[in-house]
């Protein structure tokens, strides 16, 4: 353990590894910190870059820049009332509403306190809970392996905050997009439409890239110019936190434990860690009163809460290759491409690849605390940047990015067309989230359900037999079935109240 | 860009039929039950009945309205969009910029296709020329210097070749 320990040092302490996470820090705080570009975005965006980086250097950039995004989403959440990513929506009322009390001090440095607490109970839960998995995942078959990658893609619309039909529709899209090409069991063209392009299917990078950055482009064409931010000097940041944390322990405590448990979840990411964490807060409050009017305690429970998921999120993107959440969905590709492929033998074969992640979430961890701190003091200056100059940027970033993944034209036209698909989608309601995770997976439920079936010789049966199978199959099936049962529930009812009523 | 259900959901009908057909026209593997064939039926057997399920409505009781947040005080509200029937096009100038580059990036060379697309972009989000056009002319320069330059990404030269 301490020779691997010390390999992995060895690992992280490059050059390369340093300044590669160091920019990467700079870049997740600045992107984050922009109202209307995501954490997953930031990440999406990086991708082209990890190509031309060793394979710890480049997931550091991704572990540093999705760390720092989560958190700086607080910063124009607290200061404008727009929240910079999904994860902060949660709490952007209250953080603002302490603003405005003249507390924005105590409302940002709480941000980035309880932001890196949480990050490192999340390693820490990376760290406990996926090597015992890994030696319970080494004995699945690819019975269970079919079954679990059914399973995190249910979760993911079991979690989405729309149709659940829509987001299973948004799954089986993805699915089929997987579909694409000539890597399939058989080995011949599907899909492809005679176009050799498509012959190498449809990479999740650009695919990625489009539906969260392109449609972001595409959205900030039809809506108005967020309002620019009031001048304010700040005071000290860290004042009065260590009082915050003596107080709200048990609040913080819960938050992290919450944000661990539906980061490990598959589909499941920061977003809902946060919303789940904050009304959790409001529940079991002793003071749910001050919920709205400018009340810390929230802040902290969701704050530790979106950053405690980033990291556990790792959990089942390192164990099945099965991503907690979009940012984990890119973090696999990137895994795959530099060969550290996701699995339960990666904790042996490649252990010491593994405390260097582990090594990289903690130290990107407390760099969040003085990077954080700086960044709130220059995030009046960067917010001032209008959209008109960040999004062409972004765009233009799109276009090379893209076309550095396979370095032919193909990726930029991929790019364009998932930014159109991606639009639409979320305009009518299908959750991208859900698609991309069907994306992403796609190939491995694929291998999965057809190995299974060969080695069944067609049958079904041999699916339920195992007693883990049957179990993750009945989890599956239920999460698949239970939007038309709620429906069908909901039909009857009214009729019965009616008989009830009438009698 | 809101369409009713009933169209989504018919759309999906349609591709999840045609996924479906796609699959079954497949080539089976010789000596082996299952193949290429079985994934794409069943996704698009799947895609149709998510489809027809919410072309009935099953579901839409779960979608929630998205909140829109009031201004405070101290904050200027933007002016309204102009709702014309073609505003909504706007949307369409990313992708279609990023076809433009696929077209003259080889023929007009990175840094001119680049400063188009930032110029136009940048003056459909509102900006004026003093902005725009400065943005325009640096912008690509200083991406050329970052995937050109550091990470070695070949960016075609065209008409105007970089410096470095």
């Amino acid at each position: 353990m301490l020779k691997t320990l010390i390999e992995a040092f060895a690992l992280i302490s490059t050059w390369e590894v340093i300044i590669a996470m160091f920019a990467a820090s700079v870049y997740g705080l600045v992107i984050g910190s922009l109202p209307g570009l995501s954490a997953t975005m930031a990440t999406a965006l990086l991708v082209p870059v990890t190509f031309y980086l060793s394979p710890i250097a480049a997931i550091a950039t991704i572990v540093a820049a999705s760390s720092m995004a989560i958190f700086s989403g607080d910063i124009p959440g607290a200061l404008l009332r727009i929240p910079g990513t999904p994860a902060s929506a949660a709490y952007a009322d209250e953080a603002y509403a302490m603003t405005r009390k003249g507390q924005a001090e105590l409302a940002l440095g709480a941000g980035v306190w309880f932001s890196a607490v949480g990050g490192i109970a999340g390693v820490l839960s990376l760290m406990i809970l996926a090597p015992p998995l890994a030696e319970v995942a080494l004995s699945f078959s690819t019975f269970e392996y079919f079954w679990l990658a059914l399973l995190g893609l249910m979760c993911a619309t079991l979690v989405a905050r729309s149709s659940p039909v829509k987001a299973i529709a948004g799954m089986f899209l993805g699915l089929l997009v997987s579909c694409i090409g000539i890597e399939n069991p058989g080995g011949v063209p599907r899909f492809t439409f005679g176009l050799t392009d498509l012959f190498g299917g449809i990479e999740p990078i650009p695919a990625l890239v489009g539906v969260f950055a392109v449609a972001q482009v595409m959205r900030a064409m039809l809506t108005p110019e967020p309002p620019p931010l009031p001048r304010r000097k700040f005071g000290s940041i860290m004042a009065g936190q260590w009082k915050l944390t003596k107080k709200y322990h048990w609040q913080m405590t819960r938050g992290n434990i919450v944000g661990i448990i539906i980061g490990v979840l598959p589909g499941a990411g920061a977003d809902m860690a946060a919303w789940v964490s904050y009304a959790m807060s409001k529940r079991f409050s002793k003071e749910p009163e001050k919920f709205g009017t400018g009340h810390v305690e929230g802040l902290v429970e969701a704050g530790a809460s979106n950053n405690a998921s980033i990291a556990s999120g790792w959990v089942p993107s390192l164990l099945f290759g099965i991503p907690g959440d979009t940012i984990a969905a890119i973090a696999i590709g990137v895994l795959y491409m530099k060969g550290l492929n996701p699995g339960p033998t990666l904790f042996t074969e490649k252990a010491s690849s593994m405390y260097a992640i582990y090594l990289m979430f903690i130290i990107a961890n407390i760099l969040m605390i003085p990077l954080g701190i700086a960044m709130i003091r220059v995030a009046a200056y960067i917010l001032l940047a209008p959209r008109s100059t960040v999004m062409p940027i972004i765009m233009l970033c799109c276009a090379v990015g893209s076309f550095a993944i396979g370095n032919n034209m193909f990726g930029v036209v991929t790019v364009a067309a998932f930014g159109v698909i991606g639009y639409v989608m979320e305009a009518n309601g299908y959750p991208v989230a859900a698609m991309v995770l069907g994306i992403v997976m796609g190939t491995m439920v694929e291998q999965a359900f057809v190995t299974s079936l060969i080695k069944s010789d067609g049958s079904i049966l041999p699916f339920f037999e195992r007693p883990v199978a049957a179990i993750l199959a009945a989890m599956a099936i239920g999460a698949l079935l239970w939007p038309v049962m709620v429906w069908v529930w909901r039909k009857v009812k009214p009729v019965r109240t009616a008989v009830a009523t009438s009698r | 860009m809101r369409l009713p259900d009933s169209v989504t959901g018919s759309f999906l009908v349609a591709l999840g039929a045609a996924s479906a057909y796609g699959g079954y026209i497949l080539p089976p593997v010789p000596g082996q039950p299952v193949g290429p064939n079985v994934f794409p039926l069943v996704i698009g057997i799947g895609l149709a009945l998510c489809g027809l399920a919410i072309v009935f409505g099953i579901g839409h009781t779960f979608e929630e309205e998205e909140e829109l947040i009031p201004l405070e005080d101290g904050q200027t509200a933007a002016a309204p969009p102009p709702q014309s029937k073609l505003y909504g096009l706007r949307a369409l100038l990313p992708p279609a910029l990023l076809l433009f580059y696929v077209i003259a990036a080889d023929r007009l060379g990175f840094i001119i296709t680049a400063a188009l697309m930032v110029y136009v972009t940048s003056t459909a989000l509102g900006a004026k020329w003093k902005l725009a056009l400065p943005l325009a002319a640096l912008s690509p320069f200083a991406i050329h210097l970052i995937f050109g330059k550091l990470l070695r990404v070949p960016l075609p030269a065209g008409l105007l070749p970089t410096p470095w």
